[in-house]
Formats: structure tokens, sequence, C-alpha cells
């Protein structure tokens, strides 16, 4: 019990730093940061660090093997992949970061607000999200993608809407665990308003869940990305997104590996990278889950 | 507790492996071609005496209706065409001879066609074919309550007459030389009165006909079976049941193929035929298909409305290229509006790769640096149409273009480019026609008579020229075929000089089939067909 | 209490089922994008799709278009195709099978296997078999179903020939879809019993019930899984829904005859009365299962009342 008022008492600064401090310590988050940075160095930098115009094709040369000037070798337009690959970091970035925004910052406070009311409110907020939880998986996504057209932008906001009811169910499943504990009851009798304790108490933790579902989405937004432009609802060519190179390369395979297989690579680095992230922060975030 | 984590982690070793496997067993790709050489076919069944003639083909898309009136696509139309047959047909070989019908007879004009029936036919429910059930049908078709498809076939038709048991007339409003090439169309298949005036206004619930198979069964988005017409009035098929399954993509339906699933399949990813190839278990068909493959230009938009700038884009984009490396060298590029096969055709030209050429051409129409645009091409409707119309504008690049590239799916494609020519916002849309009764007037008059702008018609470019309209009138009013045929090499010239297009290449389809299937017959318009086919 | 529970929550199910259907008809009809030209084919002229518009009753007043569906509704009538012109309930019916099939045999792989590896995950945290699962499970998160499915059958059906590629004919042809499918809904479940198993490992009573010298294995069983097992149900629960909606990729890669490949070609062809038809039925189905989820929880859990 000690423990848990400490942790709610402790000013703000003093325990981000306790976190830095923790991560710091294990490997294998650590490993995480460090490709998770990469990935985000090639993002902001891709104009520098790729060797080819990743648009520049060359139908000659189409599917060639890696080489010295094209180190992962050349897509089914003769592009460089290497130099797609690169350019592509940015717009699976700007995916993932988009799709988790839209689903967590919509999705979140719904469950919390949902689980911390009860009642009416909680009765009205699940119905919308029973609703919306009714189109499963990926078919809400399309449904919207079919509605709002193919591209980028309109991926990233279908994937995102269909994420909402997801980070909402998540949220509300994880308070309603918390809410009757003692320490949530007791700021409440000495006098903590809603909006404090939902702030102080079922926000910081509700969010390991959230965490764990957000690092998971990085991969999920990407990879629905991907399965809408199987479907033809993706992201317009000649964008070099990880997900359209993929299944572009997919035909391929039989013939040349590598047009599939790189971009295959990076998407599973990347959510590796991000799950290790997101386990360490998890971890160093939640004390009581310390080693 | 030890040893039960032990067989745990053995356990997830393994799964671990197989992950990896998954990820890096592409790269063993040639061990898999020498693998292919003895695939391990699983057939644990005990021969029997004969090979049975059941016959599986797969196709990406199922059927969408069983009555042939209503049919609008050819995998469909593929289907239908062994159990309900036309008056007429068009050869392969781009002949038309007579199907149902005994022989046919036009008028100098053009205006009265006299078919004579076969006798003795039956249609699947012992109903007799006579002049009467054809009546039947053409009213069923010309009725609008009825709503059957492809109507503009049959638009010109005035009146159907019964002049005696096994003779009909038909007569047209105008001279309408065509008619005859529109009658081997599928949606012109004669089905049983009877089964017709029990469901006239909706789709009759399943198909029959006088073709030499029966329907049997349809398990929508699976397969459709039908068994042989052992009544079948013309030589009779040695299969004894024909199954179209579905298989929606197409490395699976390779996939299918190889492993001996089904017997043939379309529509195979050009970079497949290689590898089919050097399997002996199969044989790869190739058939040049009726379809051209265009990036049209929207006249009424600039800078598409000079037709310097039309010219200097299609010197500007590597046709050639596009077929060797993308379409594999499976397809020919266009060196006219329509293809090969079809009546009327006739080489007219072809705009060379020539960059220097497409950057003077600009500059004259006062656009030295090139321009921005957008590119709307369908996608998921034609052999690696993505890659084709991503290629197309990587080209324009070159020369300064810059066309972005707007997918849309098929759906909303067709009312966003068929819009009246005041609502209408594409500027570059990328499609395919299939002229599929092998005659000029579908691929020509359909897409560049300026009566046929959208909404009322296709054509999508917008494009008038009155001489060319006047020489696609003509090609209709008269039957003589050398007559018909030196009108439309005329229109096709002015056409291609006009450039309202940007003329790509046309398909040819890739059939994989089982090398134990004898007698498959590809058909130039996209359909399949194995009435004479068995199984050794 | 639980039967007059149960019978609140299935009468929640009908404004639930309402606002799905009046969603999902406003949204199939703000899609750009016109089914009678769809049907009309592309050949077609402008009054011949005038006429299909006419005949699907499209040019009826939107609203007046809700109430006749929902008459009908009522009556067990879903409409007609209006791309092959079959009653959608014999197009559902036919391939309904089929789909509750595949995603039974997948949610029930996922849930042994996920469950399984992530209990012993937890509880051998930072051990091989725990860096081991979890690099598994990740690459089960990281493929894409249609390659995933494409990579199993050039194993399994090409390169070692033992089990059929595509169709639904027998069981054999079952075993390939559904471990595509249940792969990410395996991993996702795995993932999840580890995090919640550490979570709940470290609370005081299992400390306590440590300290008072109880057997790990015990401990475990008896303590600690019904709780960690909470948010696990959950997700699950999350998981069948997600898998009805997989279902649409695997079963195009399998070319496996299911709604979910009815759906996405309704909704390409714009073909409203079959998308409509077929929402209905996976959000009832999905509700169901969701009733089912919140019971096991209020099981589980004793603490959360039924509210």
């Amino acid at each position: 019990m000690e423990e848990i008022f400490d942790k709610a008492e402790k000013p703000k600064w003093s325990q981000s730093r306790e976190v830095l401090h923790r991560l710091s310590k294990r490997i294998t988050a650590m490993i995480g940061l460090v490709i998770v940075l990469i990935f985000l160095i090639s993002a902001i930098f891709a104009p520098f660090l790729a060797l080819h115009d990743p648009l520049e094709h060359s139908l000659g040369h189409m599917l060639a093997k890696p080489s010295w000037d094209y180190p992962l070798g050349r897509d089914e337009l003769g592009r460089c992949i290497l130099s797609r690959v690169i350019y592509g970091a940015r717009i699976s970035l700007l995916i993932g970061t988009m799709v988790i925004s839209i689903g967590v910052l919509l999705g979140a406070p719904l469950g919390i607000i949902s689980a911390y009311y009860g009642g009416k409110v909680d009765f009205i907020i699940q119905r919308f999200v029973d609703t919306m939880l009714a189109f499963p998986g990926i078919l809400l996504a399309l449904t919207l993608i079919a509605m709002l057209g193919v591209g980028l932008a309109n991926v990233m906001i279908a994937v995102g809407i269909s994420t909402i009811p997801i980070y909402a169910r998540l949220a509300r499943s994880s308070v309603l665990a918390i809410k009757s504990r003692q320490f949530v009851e007791a700021s409440r009798s000495i006098g903590a308003s809603n909006f404090k304790i939902i702030l102080r108490h079922l926000l910081p933790n509700s969010l390991s869940p959230i965490i764990v579902q957000s690092t998971l989405h990085m991969a999920t937004a990407i990879l629905w990305a991907a399965g809408l432009g199987f479907l033809g609802l993706g992201i317009n060519p000649p964008t070099p997104e990880w997900g359209a190179m993929l299944n572009g390369g997919r035909l391929y395979i039989r013939v040349a590996y590598h047009v599939a297989t790189f971009p295959g690579l990076m998407i599973f680095i990347t959510v590796l990278g991000f799950n290790l992230l997101g386990d360490g922060l998890r971890d160093a975030l939640d004390p009581r889950l310390k080693t | 507790m030890k040893k039960f984590q032990n067989g745990r982690f053995l356990l997830f070793s393994v799964l671990l492996l197989f992950g990896f496997f998954c990820f890096t067993m592409a790269s063993v790709e040639s061990s898999w071609a020498q693998a292919q050489k003895k695939p391990a076919e699983a057939k644990p069944k005990p021969k029997p005496p004969a090979v049975p003639q059941k016959l599986i083909i797969a196709q990406g898309t199922d059927a969408l209706t069983m009555d042939a009136h209503h049919v609008i696509d050819s995998p469909t139309a593929s289907i239908m065409e062994h159990m309900v047959e036309p008056l007429l047909e068009l050869t392969p070989q781009g002949e038309i001879v007579p199907k149902l019908a005994e022989k046919w007879e036009v008028s100098a004009d053009a205006t009265e066609f006299t078919i004579k029936i076969k006798k003795g036919i039956k249609f699947h429910d012992g109903e007799p074919l006579n002049a009467e059930a054809v009546k039947v049908n053409f009213d069923r078709r010309l009725d609008p309550k009825a709503a059957t498809k492809f109507g503009f076939l049959v638009a010109q038709v005035a009146s159907v007459a019964v002049v005696d048991e096994y003779t009909v007339k038909f007569k047209t409003k105008a001279p309408f030389a065509p008619m005859v090439s529109n009658l081997t169309h599928s949606t012109n298949g004669i089905q049983s009165p009877a089964a017709l005036k029990k469901s006239w206004e909706k789709p009759v619930p399943q198909p029959v006909g006088t073709g030499p198979f029966i329907f049997k069964e349809w398990v929508p988005g699976n397969k459709l079976v039908m068994v042989r017409n052992d009544a079948y009035w013309g030589k009779k098929p040695t299969l004894t049941e024909l199954t179209f399954r579905v298989i929606p993509d197409d490395a699976s339906r390779v996939v299918a193929l190889e492993t001996g699933e089904v017997h043939a399949a379309v529509r195979i990813p050009p970079f497949d035929i290689p590898r089919l190839k050097a399997n002996r278990k199969l044989t790869v068909v190739e058939t040049p298909s009726v379809r051209t493959i265009y990036m049209g230009f929207n006249v009424l938009k600039e800078p598409f409305t000079d037709k310097r700038v039309r010219q200097a884009l299609n010197y500007a984009v590597n046709k050639t290229a596009i077929v060797k490396h993308i379409l594999g060298g499976v397809g020919r590029v266009s060196d006219a509006p329509i293809s090969p096969g079809v009546f009327g055709y006739s080489p007219t030209m072809s705009y060379e790769y020539n960059v220097e050429k497409a950057k003077a051409l600009l500059a004259e129409a006062g656009f030295p640096k090139g321009f921005e645009t957008t590119l709307h091409p369908a996608v998921g409707r034609y052999y690696m149409d993505a890659s084709v119309a991503t290629a197309v504008a990587a080209d324009l690049l070159k020369v300064g273009i810059k066309a972005e590239i707007k997918m849309m799916d098929w759906a909303t494609y067709l009312p966003f480019i068929l819009r009246d020519k005041e609502a209408v916002e594409h500027k570059l849309y990328v499609l395919g026609w299939g002229t599929v009764t092998g005659d000029a007037d579908y691929g020509l008059f359909s897409l560049f008579h300026s009566g046929e702008w959208p909404k009322k018609g296709m054509a999508a470019s917008f494009y008038k020229n009155e001489k060319a309209d006047q020489l696609l009138e003509g090609g209709r009013k008269t039957a003589n075929p050398e007559q018909r045929k030196k009108l439309y090499k005329e229109a096709m010239e002015i056409i291609m000089d006009d450039a309202p297009w940007l003329f790509l290449h046309s398909e040819v389809q890739i059939t994989g089939v089982n090398a134990k299937v004898k007698g498959l017959v590809v058909h130039p318009t996209e359909r399949i067909i194995s009435k004479g086919a068995s199984i050794e | 209490m639980t039967g007059q529970y149960i019978i609140r929550r299935l009468l929640i199910m009908l404004p639930v089922l309402l606002g799905v259907s009046l969603i999902i008809f406003i949204m199939v009809r703000i899609i750009p994008g016109d089914p009678s030209m769809v049907m009309a084919g592309p050949h077609a002229t402008k009054d011949q799709v005038e006429q299909i518009r006419t005949q699907l009753g499209l040019d009826r007043h939107p609203v007046s278009q809700y109430f006749i569906f929902i008459g009908n509704l009522f009556r067990g009538d879903l409409g007609t195709s209006t791309r092959t012109s079959l009653p959608v309930t014999k197009e559902i019916m036919a391939r309904l099978p089929n789909t509750l099939l595949l995603a039974l045999a997948s949610i029930l792989i996922a849930t042994v296997l996920g469950v399984l590896t992530g209990i012993i995950a937890g509880v051998k945290q930072n051990s091989k078999f725990d860096y081991l699962s979890m690099l598994v499970a990740l690459f089960g998160l990281s493929m894409p179903v249609f390659w995933l499915g494409l990579m199993l059958m050039l194993l399994f059906s090409i390169h070692l020939g033992w089990l059929p590629a595509v169709g639904a004919e027998s069981f054999k042809h079952l075993i390939l879809p559904a471990i595509t499918l249940g792969a990410n809904s395996m991993a996702i479940i795995a993932r999840m019993t580890r995090s919640s198993m550490l979570e709940v490992i470290r609370l005081d009573y299992i400390r306590t019930a440590r300290a008072k010298g109880l057997k790990e294995k015990l401990v475990i069983s008896r303590h600690a899984l019904k709780n960690a097992l909470i948010p696990v149900v959950t997700v699950i629960g999350l998981q069948t829904g997600t898998l009805l909606g997989g279902a649409v990729l695997t079963e195009i890669v399998f070319a496996w005859p299911g709604v979910g490949r009815l759906l996405v070609e309704a909704i390409l062809a714009r073909d409203y009365p079959v998308v409509q038809g077929v929402v209905l039925l996976v959000a009832t189905m999905f509700i169901f299962v969701n009733l089912v989820v919140d019971i096991l929880y209020a099981y589980l859990d004793p603490r959360i009342r039924y509210q």
C-alpha cells in the first residue's frame, strides 16, 4: 500500500528520470531503442541516405539481383530497392504514428470515461463502441477506404478510425479492473476530483495495455495498409511504401525473392524494434513489474 | 518442471525455424525448380481402368449470372457458352460460321438478315429449337422490362419475324452490317422459351440451352459443375463432367495448377511462364486477345486539346519495353486502335519511342519543360495494369510531365470516367477494350464516334472528327466486306494521327494447362472452350 | 441475476443492430460508385443503366429505401443481390458455414497455442523459451496474411505436397487457411497472456501464496491464471471478430468460399443488399461472442458486477 501512495505523491520529473534509468538497464529494450532510432534516422534523412532516386525506373533492369551499386537489387520496374526501403521508412512512420494517434487519442478517453462513470454514459459509449466493433478487423477500414477513396491519407484515416473501438475497449477493461482497487477508493475518499482521479490513477494504470497494443499496432497499421493494397484499395503507386512493395513483389516471389523479402524484413525488424522498446517501456513504467 | 519446459522449448525452436523458413525460403527458389521436376503429387487413389473424364478449370471470378442474356463478363461467358449457344459462331480464327443456324443471308443494303435454323435440335428441357423459340429469345432481348445486358448489340433491330418453322428474319431500323457479328455474342445465346417465359423479367435461375453440357450445380463463390449432354446435336464431348472453380488470387491459381488440383488455369501472371514451361506436367497456351489496352486523353482538357501534345506523349512512352519487360514479352505493341483477329483490322502505324521527338513536339506546343497532370488508371482489371500505369508515368517524367497516379476501384472508376463532358474530371485514363464480336464496328464506333460520348456511350476521350465519324457510319451501311475494310482502314489512319489515345498494347491470354489435357481451346474473345477436350 | 443479465444483454443487441444497419446503409450509399453501372457492364449505354437503377429501386428516396430494407428484414428477407440477382440469404447461406468453420478452427488454434505459450513465457520470464516464443510471436505479427498464406501454400502444397492448396472440399483443405488466419491472433494472444501473467504474478496475493510455501505450479494454476486470463478473454473476444474480418484475405488466398470474400466482392461491386446483409449477420455473431466474453469475465473476476 505504502509503495503505491509513494508513487502517486512523487513529482513527475523524478518519475520519468527513474523510468529512463530503468529502461537503460534492459538490454532488449536498448536493442529496440537502437532499431527504432535507426528507423527514425532513415525516415528523416532518407534523401541523404538513399543511393538512387526511389522513383527512377529502368525496365531493362527489372528484378536485377543484388549488386554493388544496388545492394538490395532492383524491383519489378527496375527501381533501387534499398533506396525505396529507406524512403519507405518515412511512409511507414507516418502511417504508424497517424493510425495510433487517431486510435489512442479518440479511443482511450472513450474507454476510460465509459468505465469510470459507468451507468448511462457507459451504456451509450459501449453501444457506440459495439456498433463500430461489429465491423470486425479490416472490414471497417475496407468500407471506409471504399468511401474515402484510395490513397495514403485515406488509408491512414480508415485504419486509424477502425482501431478506435479496440483502444476504447482495452482502456475500459483495464480501468474496470483497477477502479475498485484501494488506491482509487482512497483518493476518492480524500476528495479528489473525477478528473484528477482519471488523470492521476486511471490513465497511468491503463497505460500499460495501451502501450502493448500500440506497439503492436505500429505493425498492424503497416500490415493493414498492405492488406488493403492486396485488395486493390491501398496506396497509389509509385509511393515506396513497404506493404505496397511487399505486395508488388509477392507476384515475383518465385522468380526474384529479393523484391518482396527485403521490404518484408524491414517490416519485421521495425515491428521487432517497436515491440522490444514497448515491452521495455512498459516494464520500466510500472515498478510493480520490476524483476 | 524443467523437463516440461525443455519439451516446449524444442517445440518452439521448431516453430521458430519454420517462421524463419517462411521468410527466407524464397531464397531457395532455385531448389524449387529442381523439386518441380519431380513434384510429390498426392494421388493415393488406385488408378481406375479408364481415366475419368472430369475436367476442372480455374478462373479468377465466379459466374455472375445463370442467364445467358444477362452475361456482362468473359469468365461468365466462358461458362455459359458450354450450355447455351448462339445462332452464329465466331471461330478462334475470326471467321463467322453457323452454329444453331444452318445458314444466313444479308440483304444488299444490310437491313434484312434471314436465318435458317438447324432442324432436330432440342433444348436441355426437351423443348424443340425452332423459329418461334428464336423469336421468343430476341423478343426478350428487345423488351426493356427484361433489362437484358449488352442491349446495344440488338438496339438496331426493328423486328424479328417467323418466316416458317425454321426460318427467322431480322429487320434493322437502319443499315447495320455488324448485325451478323453481333449474333455471335454470348448475350445473344438461345435459351429454352419455356424457361424464359417462367422468368421473363428476372434472370433465369439456371441455364437451359442447347449446348454440349447441362447445368448440374452452382455453389456460389466456389464452383459450377455441368455434365455432358448425351443428346447433344453436334459432336458429343468426351468429357463427362466439367467444373469451373473460382480461385481469385493469381499466385494461388498457379499453385493449384502445379499441384494438379485443377487441370487448367486462366490468366497466369507473365512471370510464371518460364517456370511453368519448364514443368513437363504442364503446357502454357498463349492466345492473342482482342483486348486493346490504351491510355486515353480527355481531348477537351488542356493541354490535351493540342494534337502535338498527344503525339508527344505517344512518342515519350517506351511501349516495346513495357511489353517486353512488364508483360514478359507476352503482348503486342498496338499498331491500330483494334487488334489483329478483329474484322477490319489492318496495321496502321505506331509511334516509336523517341524522347527527343517528344520533347520537340512539347516545346512546339509551348511546354518545353513539360507540365503537371493526373493519371487515373483502372487497376486490377488487366494484366499487370498497376505496373503498366506506373511505367507510363515514369516515362512521362523523363520528358518533364509529372503525372500523379490516382487509383480507384472499378465500381468508382467507371462512373468517374463516364460523366457528361461538363462534369468529367479525368485527363488521362487507362482502359482496355475487348472487341468481343470480332468486328471493327464494336471496337471503333463505340470509342471514337462523336455520338458515343458519355454519358450515352463509352467514348471517354471526347474525340470528334467529322471525317472519322462519316467513315465509321459508312462501315455500318454496307454489307460488302471489302468496302467495309477500306472504310475502317481510312478511319483508323485518321484516328492514329489525331492520337486521342496513347496507344499501348493488345493483350495475350496466358492459360496454364495440364499436359494430360488435350483439345482445350482458348478463344481470342477471352473464353475457354472445352467441348472438344479430353483427359489422357 | 445471470439469467436477467443475459436477457438484458440480448435486448441491448437490438439498438446496436439497428445502429449497425443504419450506419452500413448510410456508408454504402456515401461510397462513390454506382451499382447499376457495375451491373450494366462496361459496354452499357446510359438508358440501360437508368433502367437497371429503376429496377433496383435505387431511384427511390434513400429514406424510403431504408424503411423498405428494415421492413423486409423483419420478414427474414434481406433483399436480392444486385450483382447476381440471387436472394441475399441464399448467397450468404451458401458461404456462411465455410467461414464459421474456418474462424472456429483458427480461434481454437490461436487460443490453445497462444495461451499456453503466453503462460509459460510469463512464468519463465527472461528464459530462453520466453525470448524464443516471443520472437516467434513477432513473426506471426509481422507477416501479412496474404504473404504467410502464400508461403505456407508453397511449402506444404508445392514443396512437400502434403496438403491441397485451394478450395474447401475436405478437412485437409481447412488446415492451411486455419493456420494462416490464426497466426496473427495466436501471436497477439500469446503476448497478451504473457504480459498479463507478468503483472499478476507480482501482485500481493501471489507473493503471499508463494510466501505461504505453496507449490509454484499450484500458485500459477490456482491463483495467478484466473486473474491473468481476464484481459486475455477480452483479447480473444476481440480476436474472434478480427478473425471474421481477417478471413477476407485468407479466403481470397486459399479460394475459400466464405462470407468474407463475398463481402469484399460486394463492396467492390457496390452490391448494397449483400453488404448490408453480411455486415448485419457478422455484427449479430460478434455481439453474441461479446456476450459470452462478458459472462466469462464476470465468472473470472467476481469483482466485476453485472452492471
